[in-house]
């Protein structure tokens, strides 16, 4: 007969991903359709610029970073044991993900402080961005601590955490692979799928209307209307 | 026709007596293994080789569902066996149903008819183990030496032996004196053989290690336990340095690429009107 963990594990690792996933995909669509506009996270620069740039710069190049190492340890396993199969290359890549993660956690931390801390930025912040502040905290706390306390996470995600995020999208989920970790890495990953959950809720949307295109679109060529000398604007001799 | 019918019968009930054999032989791989052989001597637990002989089926069955159970219940031969193990009591099995019990019982008489069981388990000499078998347990550990069946390297998770560098992995328990632990090298290699924790367990199943591979480990974990201590902290604070020194590395240089940044507008206009 299943324990009550056993039951946890499966209400953690099961059901939860699973109803996660609906409420993120049907969220997200609906909100599209209906507050397309509100796709956006709604810059407070101008409010406030003086911490603005310790915040949100360490934040976004520490996160997407370390986002991008997730999404290749789950994508390309195999590649990632073989460059860990030496152990200075593995020293490498965690040292590189740890700063990314350390960049990430101070980022957020000044993010927060600034929300909090500056009356105009206070204003403008909802409950739900206090409520994903909060759960970003206790993820990137989290995935900092298993990063210095529960190495090599690069070798054991491709080895047990992909095939578990894997056996969740061929609708088969191996609990046995996640079952047996410590709490702090299951912490970090129920973390997720409720970081997941609020995704639509909250200002995190402006992740899906990035200008990617920016990468792959023709050239444009921008010209100055404005006759530098004279200070005034004018036609462009272009 | 219903020749037809009798044959299609027939063979549904053979796929399905298979299909029960093999779960029944994966089950007791990844539970039973690192504790028991079926002919290949005692580990932790006893040899169960012709133990249908020496017990009925329905007090084995029993006693697979429940060990804790019978052997509180006060049964003689249970408690017995408890003698044997130097106290070590058997666990109750996560996964274990009466369903389950009855095929590993149906399993273990039907593998102690082989002449040689699949899980009658590696012997090993005792003869000591060589300083090249060392190393190749050494380099597999440590993921120098690929393991043939495509499994993580030993070090993505454990630590063993002396520390240099930034050690080995941390997020399962230290293997410097696992050896001293498992008693002698066939309980290690049995357990190498079937890992019973359920991470270890799901991790293996679809690439085991291979037989040549357990040898070598067999002997690199022998021989920390002879000279090494159990890791130390020194390798997390250098790692904990190095992450640190290299954020301000990475603040400063972010700091430096965007140093012509806008800042405000109204502070260096006073400024540069005050000078």
């Amino acid at each position: 007969m299943p324990s009550s963990a056993q039951y946890l594990d499966t209400l953690l690792f099961a059901a939860l991903p699973y109803t996660v996933l609906v409420i993120f995909f049907l969220k997200t669509i609906e909100r599209y359709r209906e507050q397309a506009f509100s796709y956006s996270s709604l810059s407070s620069q101008l409010l406030e610029n003086q911490h603005h740039f310790w915040a949100v710069v360490p934040f976004h190049f520490g996160i997407l970073l370390v986002l991008t190492g997730h999404v290749i340890g789950f994508l390309l396993p195999r590649p990632v044991l073989w460059w860990n199969s030496s152990l200075p290359r593995l020293y490498l890549l965690e040292t590189v993900a740890l700063v990314c993660g350390l960049l990430t956690l101070v980022g957020l931390v000044a993010v927060v402080l600034r929300r909090a801390g500056n009356s105009r930025v206070r204003v403008v912040t909802s409950r739900a961005d206090w409520v994903l502040y909060a759960l970003l905290l206790v993820q990137v706390f989290t995935g900092v601590s298993v990063a210095l306390f529960k190495p090599w996470g690069s070798s054991w995600f491709a080895a047990a955490m992909a095939p578990y995020l894997w056996s969740i999208v061929k609708l088969n989920p191996a609990i046995g692979l996640v079952s047996g970790l410590p709490w702090l890495v299951k912490l970090h990953l129920v973390n997720m799928w409720l970081v997941l959950g609020v995704f639509p809720f909250t200002r995190l949307v402006h992740i899906l209307v990035i200008p990617n295109q920016y990468l792959w679109r023709k050239p444009q060529v921008v010209r100055w209307y404005r006759d530098r000398r004279a200070g005034r604007c004018g036609a462009s001799k272009g | 026709m219903l020749g037809r019918g009798l044959r299609a019968a027939c063979y549904t009930l053979l796929l399905v007596g298979a299909a029960r054999a093999d779960e029944a032989a994966d089950f007791f791989r990844q539970s039973c293994f690192s504790c028991h052989t079926i002919g290949g001597g005692r580990l932790t637990g006893p040899d169960l080789k012709d133990v249908t002989t020496r017990r009925e089926k329905a007090w084995l069955t029993a006693f697979i569902l429940n060990p804790k159970g019978v052997i509180d219940g006060g049964d003689a031969y249970a408690n017995e066996l408890v003698q044997q193990a130097r106290g070590v009591v058997m666990p109750t099995v996560a996964g274990i149903n009466a369903a389950r019990s009855a095929a590993l019982v149906d399993l273990i008489e039907a593998e102690s008819k082989l002449p040689e069981s699949q899980f009658k388990g590696l012997s090993i000499s005792s003869a000591p183990f060589t300083a090249d078998e060392i190393a190749q347990g050494a380099a597999l550990f440590k993921g120098a030496r690929a393991l043939k069946n495509g499994a993580p390297a030993c070090v993505s998770c454990h630590s063993a032996g002396p520390q240099r560098g930034l050690g080995g992995g941390r997020l399962a328990p230290d293997l410097t004196k696992v050896f001293e632990r498992m008693q002698s090298r066939a309980a290690l290699a049995g357990w190498l053989q079937g890992p019973a924790t359920p991470v270890m367990g799901s991790l293996l199943k679809p690439r085991p290690l291979d037989r040549a591979e357990i040898l070598p480990l067999v002997a690199f974990f022998e021989s920390t336990a002879q000279v090494a201590a159990p890791a130390d902290t020194v390798p997390l604070l250098r790692f904990l340095v190095l992450g640190l020194l290299g954020t301000v590395g990475a603040l400063l240089l972010l700091d430096s690429i965007w140093r012509r940044r806008f800042r405000a507008v109204r502070r260096p206009l006073l400024a540069a009107a005050r000078r």
